[in-house]
C-alpha cells in the first residue's frame, strides 16, 4: 500500500514537471519509470521501461496548443506496474505487455490534461470582460498547480494498480517465448528512434552525420 | 532604477511555473502575470488600484517557450517601470511571443531535449549504471535549460523593448543547428545497440536484427507517421501472443 502511495505521489510530481512547473523533464519516461521502478525495488527494469517508452515519446513535440499523450504519468503507471508484476512472467514478455499497457495509459493521461486546462480556462480565463486582480490571480494560479499534481497523482496511481493487475494476470499466459518478445520489442523500438531523424533536419540534411554515427554505432557494438 | 535583487530573484523564480494554469483560451497568460507580480508590486504599492489593472493587461493571452519567456518577463517588467502606454505593451507582446515560441520549440525539443535523452539512452544501453544515467541526464539537460532561462531573463531586463532585435542578433539558430547535427550522429550511433536487442536485455539473432534494420530504414524514411502503425501493430502482437496462450 505504501508503494502505491509512493508510486501516486511520483505521479503527482511527475505530471506536474511536464507542464506546470518546474519542467526540469525528471517527467520524462526514462528518468520518471527508473524512479517508480525505484519504489518496487527495480530501478533499472523500471528504466528499461522508461526508455523503451521515451524511444515512442522522443517525436512528440509540445508546440502550442497541440494535444498529445502524457508520457510521463504513463511511464511512471507502466514501469511500476512492471516492476511489481516481475516474475509472473517471462521478462521480456512482461516488458512488451508494460509497454503496450503505458503506450495506452499515456492517451487517458493526455485526456486528463486536456480536461485539466478546460477546467483552468474556467479558473483563471473566465471573466474575460473583468479579470480578476493580483491577489485572484495568484491565487487561482496556485490553485491549477495543485488540481494539476492531484491529476497526475490519481492518473499514476490509478494506472499503475490497473496495470499491475493485468501484467500479473495475463503475464503467465504469454505464448510466444521470450526471444520472440524481445525480437518484436526491439523492431518497434529501432522503427521509432530512426523516426526521429527528421527532429534533426531529416536524411537528406543529415546522411553524413547520421551515416558516420551508424558506423561508430556499429564499431562500438563489436568492441563491447 | 533597476529592480532589487529580490524581485529579479521572485520573478525568475516565478518563471518556473509560468505555465501552471496553461489553458486554451489566454494560453500562459495568467502564468506571465503570476511570474510578473513581484516587479508590479513593487512599481505600483502605493496604489492597489494600478497593480490590478497591470495584472489585467498581462493575463490576456500570451504564449512562448517557457524556458524563453524569462526573456518576455524581463522586457515587460522594464516597460512597466518605464511607464509605457498599454497599447504599446500588448504590441510588444504580440511581436515577440511567435518568436520566442518558434526558436524555443526548435532549440529544445526538438534538439537539446531528444540529443540529451539519446546520449543517455546509449549510456544505458552500453551499461552504464541506472542512477548514472539519470544523474546524467537531469545535470546535462538542466545545465543547458537553466542557462538559457537565465541568460533570457538577463537579456531581457538589460534590453528591454529591443530584446526582439536583440534576438534575431543572437547564437540561438546557429546552436540548433550544431545540436541537430549532434543529434543525428547519436541516432545513428544508437540504432545499432538497439537493434541487436539492448533495450529487452537480450541477444538477438540475425532475422530479427535484419527486421530492426528494416524497420530503421521504415522509420527514417517516414518520420513522426510511422508512430501509429508501429503502436497498433505492437499491440496487435501482444494480443496475439496472450490469445495463443488462452487457446494452446
Amino acid at each position: 500500500m505504501i508503494g502505491w502511495l509512493a508510486v501516486a505521489l511520483l505521479g503527482g510530481l511527475v505530471g506536474l514537471d511536464s507542464t506546470a512547473f518546474p519542467q526540469a523533464m525528471f517527467s520524462r519516461p526514462l528518468i520518471a519509470g527508473a524512479l517508480a521502478g525505484l519504489v518496487f525495488g527495480h530501478p533499472l527494469d523500471g528504466m528499461m521501461a522508461g526508455a523503451a517508452l521515451e524511444i515512442f515519446a522522443l517525436i512528440i513535440l509540445p508546440v502550442g496548443a497541440a494535444r498529445y499523450p502524457e508520457a510521463g504519468t504513463g511511464a511512471v503507471a507502466a514501469a511500476a506496474a512492471y516492476a511489481q508484476a516481475l516474475g509472473a512472467g517471462p521478462r521480456p514478455a512482461l516488458l512488451l505487455l508494460a509497454v503496450v499497457f503505458g503506450l495506452g495509459w499515456e492517451r487517458i493521461a493526455g485526456m486528463s490534461v486536456i480536461l485539466l486546462r478546460r477546467e483552468n480556462e474556467r479558473l483563471v480565463a473566465r471573466d474575460a470582460r473583468e479579470p480578476p486582480g493580483a491577489e485572484e490571480v495568484e491565487r487561482r494560479h496556485l490553485g491549477a498547480m495543485a488540481i494539476d499534481l492531484l491529476r497526475g497523482a490519481l492518473i499514476a496511481g490509478a494506472g499503475g494498480l490497473v496495470g499491475a493487475f493485468l501484467l500479473r494476470a495475463l503475464g503467465p499466459l504469454w505464448a510466444l517465448g521470450s526471444v520472440t518478445a524481445a525480437g518484436v520489442l526491439t523492431v518497434a523500438v529501432t522503427g521509432m528512434v530512426a523516426a526521429a531523424l527528421p527532429l534533426f533536419g531529416g536524411f537528406r540534411d543529415r546522411r553524413l552525420v547520421f551515416v558516420v554515427g551508424l558506423i561508430c554505432g556499429s564499431l562500438l557494438l563489436l568492441l563491447a | 532604477m533597476a529592480f532589487s535583487r529580490g524581485v529579479r530573484g521572485g520573478m525568475f523564480l516565478r518563471s518556473f511555473a509560468i505555465q501552471g494554469s496553461w489553458n486554451y483560451r489566454t494560453l500562459l497568460g495568467a502564468g506571465l502575470a503570476f511570474t510578473l507580480l513581484p516587479a508590479l508590486r513593487e512599481l505600483y504599492r502605493d496604489d492597489p488600484a494600478r497593480l490590478d489593472d497591470a495584472v489585467r493587461r498581462h493575463s490576456g493571452v500570451f504564449n512562448g517557450h517557457p524556458y524563453l519567456t524569462p526573456m518576455a518577463v524581463g522586457a515587460l517588467a522594464v516597460l512597466e517601470q518605464e511607464g509605457a502606454d498599454a497599447a504599446l505593451i500588448e504590441r510588444f507582446k504580440s511581436a515577440i511571443r511567435g518568436s520566442l515560441g518558434t526558436l524555443g520549440d526548435r532549440l529544445i525539443w526538438a534538439g537539446w531535449r531528444p540529443v540529451c535523452l539519446l546520449f543517455s539512452i546509449g549510456l544505458l544501453l552500453t551499461g552504464v549504471r541506472w542512477w548514472v544515467v539519470a544523474t546524467i541526464f537531469l545535470v546535462l539537460y538542466n545545465t543547458g535549460h537553466l542557462l538559457l532561462r537565465a541568460w533570457g531573463f538577463r537579456l531581457g531586463l538589460e534590453r528591454g523593448r529591443s530584446v526582439a532585435e536583440q534576438l534575431r542578433r543572437s547564437t540561438v539558430p546557429g546552436l540548433q543547428r550544431m545540436v541537430s547535427t549532434f543529434g543525428a550522429f547519436l541516432l545513428g550511433l544508437l540504432l545499432p545497440l538497439l537493434a541487436v536487442g539492448g533495450i529487452a536485455s537480450a541477444r538477438l539473432v540475425w532475422p530479427w536484427v535484419g527486421a530492426a534494420a528494416l524497420a530503421a530504414f521504415l522509420g527514417a524514411r517516414y518520420g513522426e507517421s510511422v508512430r501509429r502503425p508501429i503502436v497498433f501493430a505492437l499491440a496487435g502482437f501482444a494480443l496475439v501472443g496472450l490469445l495463443l496462450g488462452i487457446v494452446i
